[in-house]
């Protein structure tokens, strides 16, 4: 009895030696565990929507394990789900919103094993890399698209807080628009908040009423301003995922963002060891930004013009913020032949002359 | 459209929200029980009506199952306040969270999804008005709110049992003793109030904002409450207050819409700031809150 087990006892032991000697092959079975956390509900469509299927594929990619925290508000309450996300084992975290800077921050610097990407903030280590989307591309081309149809030459944007991304992305409607008709207006309204379906109807309608025939709805994640456009008649398009089917008839198009290529490439890097942090703006050129579900009523010959923009923006030829480009105040904003840097872009704070509502101060 | 003509055309509907949960909260309070769960029984109305309405059982059905649902949430608060006899501004408080949690809850696989609202109607000849007319184009909902805001009046003023619900908010003892039951109007009130923010919720799901997403009721519960205060608990003063929030909440969209250089955060906070006023305003005026304060606002009642 004692021999058989010794015998027994000699056996397992080096089975455990064997498997403790070759520490990547149980590694390698353990699949990676992504998590990500958001502010807000994941829907049918919106800003979180859009992380959450980027997620969704990069984990089919690579049979990864997915977490989904929704509806997390930015605080104390981020900071200790995010600690129990990775010490559940999770090594790829995305954090979804401005707000979960700080706490995120403090997770990649106590785990350097754990890959951190955030969404729209500018603090950067080794690994930890902000993102953020150039909207601005594609709200050109859609100012483009607008003031060819617009018969009022009046267009409208119900925006949620005047911060930078908002505003580049409004000014950069504003240029598209200046390109096809030069006299052009673009009315603002600052809704000043980013969750409230029934200000943003009334601030649609508040437009509407003052002759805006093509209305973008800046940083909404429901549809409130598509239904109310849709009803008026006027077209209307959105920012990350398609709301085309809120607004068969009048749906100018989605600025969507496909923020897969860059999750899937940050995974693969994380996997390899070789991920480094850097600020990753990232637009056309990457495959993050592109323009979805144009509407059929463009005219051709504008939907052409378009289209080269679209092609100029990804191979670099052309630039959106290249001047000359006024300022509201009649004052040179970027001088001719000049073009804005990155960082330039991101602290945007100005608008370009054709936005006749005042930047809020 | 004027700017004038757009806020005139929207207020009515804007200040609805408001007018139908303040109503409700209007008449609990004036039998002595201080619901703070507003918000919290607008967003599970709000959240059931938009899934009846949503699978087609129609506005009628979505507002009665609306009323009935918040109803029932706004009795559960009742028990706490009534029966247990706990404090009302903390089960208020809890009710309220518990009532958006459980409209979260129920709206996941709705969120971000949209129904039709209600048609508009004309009133004859008044609807024709230059500039005036677009008050006047409103849907069904929006008059029969008003009358409805009309019918508490006259109840309160006019009726026995307007009377003995004042009675029972001003001196639950004394009314007890004259052979009121008191804890059953309590209660009944309670679930008044609790049907009319179901309302409340449903007409800014179903007809004011026709979608879903969480969170939607963005605070007008709140407001609703304050709205109570501002308007000294008398019914024509809350119309009246509902429809100036309304006017203003729109008039800053309207302002920035048509370039005016103003701080458009100042803007937006005003409503807020007006509220804060009012009610500065109200407190300081000791006479006036003693000629129609309630008095036995927020004390548990036991014979």
């Amino acid at each position: 009895m004692t021999e058989l087990n010794r015998r027994r006892f000699l056996q397992t032991s080096a089975a455990t030696t064997l498997a403790a000697g070759v520490p990547g092959l149980a590694a390698a079975q353990e699949s990676l565990g992504m998590a990500m956390i958001v502010p807000s509900p994941v829907g049918e469509v919106g800003w979180s929507h859009s992380l959450a299927i980027a997620m969704e594929k990069v984990q089919e990619e690579l049979g990864a394990n997915l977490t989904i925290l929704e509806n997390i508000p930015e605080g104390p309450d981020a900071d200790r789900m995010m600690n129990r996300l990775v010490s559940d084992g999770n090594k790829f975290l995305l954090a979804g919103s401005f707000g979960y800077q700080n706490g995120a921050m403090q997770i990649a610097r106590r785990n350097p094993d754990v890959t951190v990407l955030h969404a729209s903030g500018f603090m950067v280590a080794p690994n930890f890399s902000p993102f953020a989307a150039k909207y601005f591309q594609g709200t050109y081309q859609m100012g483009m698209a607008a003031a060819a149809l617009s018969k009022t030459g009046k267009l409208g944007s119900v925006a949620a807080f005047a911060i930078p991304e908002l505003i580049t992305s409004i000014n950069a409607f504003t240029l598209g628009a200046q390109a096809v008709n030069p006299n052009i207006e673009v009315s603002v309204v600052w809704v000043n908040s980013w969750f409230d379906p029934a200000q943003e109807q009334g601030a649609a309608k508040a437009l509407l009423s003052q002759d805006c025939d093509v209305i973008f709805s800046n940083a909404q994640d429901t549809p409130s301003v598509i239904t109310v456009c849709e009803e008026a008649g006027a077209y209307v398009f959105n920012l990350n995922s398609s709301m085309a089917q809120f607004a068969p008839e009048y749906y100018l198009g989605c600025v969507s963002t496909d923020w897969s290529p860059f999750f899937l490439e940050s995974a693969k890097a994380h996997l390899d060891g070789t991920f480094g942090g850097r600020n990753a703006f990232l637009g056309v050129e990457d495959g993050v930004v592109q323009v979805l579900d144009w509407n059929p009523a463009i005219p051709e010959d504008v939907k052409a013009q378009i289209d080269e923009v679209s092609a100029a923006i990804a191979d670099g030829s052309f630039h959106v913020f290249t001047g000359r480009i006024l300022k509201q105040d009649e004052t040179v904003g970027v001088e001719d032949g000049e073009t804005l840097t990155d960082e330039q872009i991101v602290s945007m704070d100005w608008h370009v002359a054709g936005v006749t509502t005042p930047l809020p101060q | 459209m004027s700017a004038i003509g757009f806020i005139l055309a929207g207020m009515l509907a804007a200040a609805m929200p408001f007018l139908l949960a303040a109503l409700g909260e209007l008449v609990c309070e004036r039998a002595g029980v201080l619901n703070l769960g507003i918000e919290g029984m607008m967003a599970l109305g709000a959240v059931v009506g938009f899934i009846i309405v949503h699978s087609s059982g129609g506005h009628l059905l979505g507002f009665a199952g609306a009323g009935l649902a918040s109803m029932v949430l706004a009795l559960v608060f009742g028990w706490l306040a009534l029966a247990v006899r706990a404090n009302q501004v903390a089960a208020g408080l809890a009710i309220g969270i518990l009532g958006s949690g459980l409209s979260a809850l129920f709206g996941k696989s709705f969120e971000s999804q949209t129904v039709t609202g209600l048609p508009k109607h004309a009133l004859p000849w008044l609807s024709e008005l230059p500039v005036l007319g677009g008050l006047f184009r409103q849907d069904v909902a929006v008059w029969l709110g008003l009358l409805a805001a009309l019918a508490i009046w006259a109840l309160l003023r006019f009726t026995k049992l307007g009377l003995v619900i004042r009675a029972v908010g001003e001196n639950p003892h004394a009314a007890r003793a004259i052979g009121y039951k008191v804890i059953a109007i309590r209660y009944a009130a309670v679930a008044f109030g609790g049907l009319m923010a179901g309302f409340a919720g449903a007409y800014a799901s179903t007809v004011y904002t026709p979608l879903w997403a969480e969170g939607m009721i963005a605070g007008r519960g709140w407001i609703a409450v304050a709205l109570v205060v501002f308007a000294t608990w008398m019914p024509g003063r809350l119309v009246f207050g509902a429809m100036l929030f309304g006017a203003v909440s729109l008039s800053q969209l309207a302002a920035q819409a048509s370039g005016v250089a103003l701080n458009s955060q100042l803007l937006s906070s005003l409503p807020y700031v007006m509220t804060i006023l009012v009610l500065g305003v109200i407190s300081a005026n000791r006479g006036l809150l003693k000629m129609n304060g309630v008095a036995s606002l927020g004390e548990p009642f036991g014979p």
